[in-house]
């Protein structure tokens, strides 16, 4: 059933999907850092408030994932900030998140031999996002 | 783009200057986020690795990375020490390097192995070779540098 889009069921189907998946388990394994994903609002696209989403991920296990205040994702080890529609395209497989960080269409921040030694992981953790069927605020 | 203020990271300067210790300096007042990047990830790996420094304090070329899935490239000219990174390919380049987005981070995962050289016999090595065989990694200038390709690939890699 689809859930809307960064709500607490997006947030409960998105870490399910993490965990059904063998291929995140496998790349992600020995990380041990959190990531805070921001969502900027758009009020024009009905996405009226920005929110944060906090991923507690652990050798790949998706211990929790939460929706919440921007800061607390702030405050993360690693945080991507983006407007909600590149999310949206992120999740459609509009766009590629690799390609959407070199470009600076999502913004990074986060020791980055880090983040580069686990590409893979993050790629799967972007494939766990398009398995979650969503109500999107600015369709229907 | 990665955001210089984050606490570990590589920080990064526009206009010219050079970071702290004058490792990686932006040639352009606004790098592209590739560019950024690149200085960043390539700064954090010598802060951290003696050996990487080591290269890196010996490394004199001029090396375009272009990236043909979302058209935007980097040079980067290494001068024993110093890195000067420009947004897009610069004349007079000793190697340049053209790849999909997901091969230019697969070159920064290639692991490090014997006398310096990058490990090809493992997952990310075996898909850097295929990939180079296929026309899908092109690497101009790469056989009379083979040992400044080297040793680009052992301060860019974080292996």
């Amino acid at each position: 059933m689809a859930v809307k889009f960064a709500s607490d069921d997006w947030a409960k189907q998105f870490k399910d999907e993490v965990n059904k998946s063998n291929a995140y388990k496998a790349a992600a394994k020995g990380w041990k850092w959190t990531v805070g994903l921001v969502v900027e609002a758009e009020p024009d696209k009905n996405f009226p408030e920005s929110r944060g989403v906090v991923m507690d991920l652990y050798d790949g296990e998706a211990r929790d994932i939460k929706v919440g205040a921007v800061a607390d994702a702030q405050k993360c080890d690693f945080v991507i900030t983006a407007p909600y529609s590149r999310w949206k395209q992120v999740s459609t497989k509009e766009l590629d998140a690799t390609k959407g960080m070199l470009q600076g269409k999502l913004k990074l921040k986060g020791d980055l031999p880090t983040i580069v030694r686990y590409t893979k992981a993050s790629q799967e953790m972007t494939e766990c996002t398009t398995r979650v069927p969503v109500e999107w605020p600015d369709e229907g | 783009m990665h955001d210089p203020g984050a606490g570990r990271m590589a920080r990064r300067r526009v206009e010219g200057a050079a970071s702290e210790a004058g490792l990686v300096e932006y040639a352009s007042k606004v790098p592209s986020a590739f560019a950024g990047m690149l200085g960043g990830l390539i700064e954090a790996n010598v802060r951290a690795n003696p050996a990487k420094k080591k290269d890196f304090d010996a490394l004199t070329a001029r090396v375009g990375i272009w990236v043909t899935d979302i058209d935007e490239g980097v040079t980067l000219v290494f001068d024993r020490g110093r890195l000067t990174v420009y947004n897009g390919l610069e004349p007079r380049r000793t190697i340049t390097i053209r790849a999909e987005a997901e091969t230019v981070m697969s070159l920064s995962n290639l692991k490090i192995g014997l006398f310096g050289m990058p490990v090809y016999y493992n997952e990310v090595g075996r898909g850097v070779a295929l990939k180079l065989m296929r026309g899908k990694l092109r690497i101009d200038g790469l056989v009379m540098n083979v040992a400044t390709l080297n040793r680009v690939t052992r301060v860019f890699s974080v292996q």
